[in-house]
């Protein structure tokens, strides 16, 4: 009897241990080495390497500093496992085990994300301490002085360690304003050129666009009037052995209320922009004159443009006018297009092979120019044998600002600042899903940045692709001449109206002049509205303008 | 037998008097009001203090440095500027393009689907009245689409319609991507939701005609058509007006089948009346020009709603 209890009793404590070794194997994200690294353990298992010293003083094991409060983060919703929104249902369980505090995701449609914010702003009822924006929404955030600068969180050493330093100027300007930061390190946004390196590298296709277009195709091609040309020449092609249908040139995403105007502001910029030393009166200027807030939408630069979009719209499925982005990249994927451009997602997505069937012919390059640019000082085209790149930061560069409203600015820092560093930012970059996408310095191959092919690799990408595709993005975020970014208040109903009209010339209900001429006007009365001499003290602060 | 005093009649009804304000009137007021008036109001960050965080025994909670831990309090002052704009976002709306766009879309939507719900929805009533096999079964799976969220029905249309790839591919039509079809999508799916709430009105309606009535107009009349003319036709015309009504009423609020089918778009090809309304508002913070929209709106729904009343009401005398 005796023997019996002290079994009972020693199956008891084996039990009891065992539930609570299973207990700390489902709740432990993260696990402290004696040499003071530290493994962060996402929910699929995937493991971030870190160290003590780069989490900041205030972590530790058995410390617990953000113990009793909550924070809540507004976020655009895709999902728990969707762009965006999913890292930070990745990052939750682990912060939360480092702070001790708790996280609320506030999710909202991309398209409502706006105006909830400013609703929370205007109203300043704090509901969000933390508030994942696109850098379109500065102008609207400064001029309300909405955000809490972060140099003082940064400077502290308490909080994970990063630093505005690993970002490209192109990418620093769209968290700072001045020189101030308000910005955390997320997402970075700009889109290149994707295409089929077996396709157009093909000898019998090489030969056959010689001898239909007269000259050599370049691959990747340098020039949009390449690209048009190459688009032609595939489009109604069966060039891909995937199925048995024709193929097309190029796909977009062109969606109304969507994100399809971004097409065109990248692929205009090379136009419709007149390069300069500096942001003058007629140079680097895209938006609007920067001495009175004329709208510069509808210059010969950019009507050219929109026309030129249209005629490579032909190179692609009709239904793309109805596309998202979803859809688009779908089709690039399933090899249906040899060219796609967009963000750095489909990089990464090439690599997922449940989606992808150009996993390592998957090309990166460089967004074509135009082979002749708009010269606004001297309302003349110009024509250039040797175009010079146009870099563009276009989308929304989706990053963490803390409000003005916050009660717990430090705890909704310390959230966004573990997703700012380092590891965690290369865990984004690597994995399409995330919608993070790369553009710090050590994202980029040794030795213009500090990875190695062997790091994408380990993550699961196809060595072919690695190279081409941070070079792609080293190239764009330190081009000599960038994309001006749109940041004044009330950029959203200028993207709006654009948007729409976009829309409308791509569906051939207005032509490229009179969509434009439409935009431009609206936007007059916009401006007026919101009130001109502000809005373009705002504008100038942005792009950069000394008069 | 319990006799209330007027007074205790009173506090029985302030529940609801309380919620006809707070939730009808009050809103309706308001909105009337920003539509006169150019709305500057926000919350402004007046100072932040940083104050310790107490543990349950009212002592600070220390951080690992020594130091206490500390929350922010924030200050806040509410600036509130109403400027009197008169009738200016009404006007800006009679000069606006969208909106002109809007109406049109809006009034064809209305035209076309209500229209076509109503004749199909008589068709079928009248195909149900008869004796069809399995007409219980039929009648049950036809009106299965009235339940579906709006919403729901969108995005499922949106795979039929799915250009490449979708159901519908055979037909090589291009329902979401052509400005004129994106429009027609939009009808269809209206029509499919809407048909079955007008087949089972007018189908309880053809229902409750005595047939003793019907008899004798069959035995005075020879022909089918004048039963219909005399008898069917005038016996429902009150039902067909309060159909077409609450029809109307909900169609020209047009806006979860465009929100998720189209978007408004090909550029505001599909874009409806409340559906601009809306983006003007929740997502361009408008809400004074929102408010005037909706007024619009407002006084054109009474308008045509006193109209069918009025003709309500001579059916009836």
């Amino acid at each position: 009897m005796k023997a019996l209890r002290a079994g009972l009793i020693s199956a008891g404590v084996a039990l009891a241990a065992l539930t609570a070794a299973n207990a700390e194997a489902q709740d432990g994200h993260v696990t402290w080495h004696d040499d003071g690294s530290v493994d962060l353990i996402m929910e699929d298992g995937a493991v971030i390497k870190t160290s003590q010293e780069e989490l900041g003083s205030l972590f530790g094991p058995g410390e617990k500093p953000f113990e009793g409060t909550t924070i809540t983060v507004l976020t655009l919703d895709s999902g728990p496992r969707g762009g965006i929104s999913g890292p930070i249902f990745s990052f939750r369980p682990i912060w939360e085990e480092l702070s001790g505090g708790k996280l609320e995701i506030a999710l909202t449609p991309i398209t409502d994300l706006y105006a909830k914010m400013m609703l929370d702003l205007r109203q300043g009822t704090g509901l969000y301490d933390g508030i994942i924006v696109g850098a379109f929404f500065y102008g609207d955030l400064v001029a309300g002085d909405y955000m809490l600068p972060i140099e003082e969180f940064m400077e502290s050493g308490e909080h994970p360690q990063w630093t505005y330093d690993s970002m490209p100027d192109s990418l620093k300007t769209l968290h700072t304003w001045g020189d101030t930061g308000y910005g955390v390190l997320n997402d970075a946004d700009g889109q290149v050129l994707y295409y089929r390196r077996d396709v157009l590298n093909d000898p019998e296709h090489q030969a056959a666009f010689k001898a239909e277009k007269g000259y050599d195709m370049p691959v990747p091609p340098k020039t949009w009037q390449q690209l048009l040309d190459i688009s032609q020449y595939f489009d109604g092609k069966n060039w891909d052995a995937n199925d048995d249908e024709p193929d097309s040139g190029t796909v977009l995403h062109l969606k109304v209320g969507e994100q399809g105007h971004y097409h065109f502001q990248s692929l205009s910029a090379s136009f419709a922009m007149t390069p300069g030393e500096a942001v003058t009166q007629y140079h680097n200027v895209y938006w609007f004159d920067p001495t009175n807030m004329t709208p510069l939408i509808d210059s010969p630069g950019h009507v050219a443009a929109l026309e030129f979009l249209q005629e490579l719209h032909k190179t692609g499925p009709e239904a793309q006018v109805g596309w998202s982005l979803g859809e688009a990249w779908d089709y690039f994927l399933r090899g249906k297009s040899v060219f796609v451009f967009s963000w750095g997602d489909v990089g990464s997505l090439c690599q997922d092979e449940s989606r992808s069937k150009i996993k390592g012919i998957c090309g990166s390059a460089l967004m074509p120019s135009s082979d002749k640019y708009w010269d606004h000082e001297n309302g003349a085209w110009v024509e250039t044998d040797d175009p010079q790149p146009v870099g563009n930061t276009t989308g929304g560069s989706w990053h963490g600002v803390i409000s003005a409203f916050s009660e717990n600015p430090d705890a909704a820092y310390s959230f966004l600042s573990l997703m700012a560093i380092k590891p965690s930012s290369n865990w984004g970059a690597y994995h399409g899903w995330t919608g993070v996408d790369p553009g710090y310095y050590y994202q980029f191959l040794e030795p213009l940045g500090e990875a190695k092919i062997e790091d994408y690799v380990a993550a699961g990408w196809h060595a072919d692709d690695v190279a081409e595709y941070t070079q792609a993005y080293y190239d764009n975020f330190t081009a000599p001449t960038i994309l001006t970014y749109l940041r004044i208040e009330g950029a959203p109903e200028y993207w709006d109206i654009m948007d729409k009209n976009l829309s409308a010339a791509m569906s051939d209900q207005k032509t490229a002049a009179e969509a434009l001429s439409d935009t431009a006007a609206t936007w007059e009365e916009i401006t007026d509205r919101l009130g001109r001499d502000k809005i373009l003290k705002q504008y100038q602060e942005a792009i950069g303008y000394g008069g | 037998m319990i006799r209330w005093t007027k007074p205790v009649k009173f506090v029985f009804l302030l529940p609801a008097v309380f919620w006809v304000l707070a939730f009808t009137v009050f809103p309706l007021g308001y909105s009337l009001y920003i539509s006169f008036h150019d709305v500057d109001r926000k919350v402004v960050v007046t100072g932040r203090e940083k104050v310790p965080v107490l543990n349950e025994a009212g002592e600070p909670v220390l951080k690992k440095s020594g130091e206490p831990r500390t929350k922010t309090v924030v200050h806040r002052e509410l600036q509130t500027n109403f400027t009197w704009n008169g009738f200016a976002s009404f006007i800006r709306a009679f000069g606006d393009e969208e909106v002109g766009s809007a109406v049109k879309v809006t009034a064809i939507f209305v035209f076309t689907a209500v229209t076509l719900e109503i004749v199909l929805g008589f068709l079928l009533a009248f195909l149900f009245h008869r004796y069809i096999f399995g007409r219980a079964v039929l009648r049950t799976i036809m009106i299965l689409p009235i339940f579906a969220t709006p919403i729901a029905v969108g995005y499922l249309f949106f795979t039929v319609f799915y250009e490449i790839g979708g159901p519908l591919e055979f037909m090589g039509i291009p329902w979401l991507s052509q400005p004129d079809w994106a429009l027609v999508s939009v009808i269809i799916v209206d029509i499919w939701q809407w048909t079955p709430f007008c087949f089972l009105v007018f189908l309880a309606a053809l229902q409750s005609i005595p047939d003793d009535l019907v008899e004798c107009a069959r035995l005075d009349s020879g022909s089918a058509w004048d039963l219909w003319r005399i008898v069917v036709i005038p016996m429902m015309q009150p039902v067909i007006i309060i159909v077409l009504l609450l029809r109307l009423a909900e169609a020209v609020k047009l806006f979860d089948i465009i929100a998720t089918l189209t978007k408004g778009g090909p550029g505001i090809a599909t874009q409806s009346y409340s559906y601009l309304a809306f983006t003007r508002g929740f997502k361009l913070n408008d809400f004074g020009y929102a408010s005037a929209m909706a007024y619009l709106l407002l006084i054109v729904v009474m308008i045509v709603v006193t109209l069918f009343f009025r003709r309500l009401r001579q059916t009836y005398a």
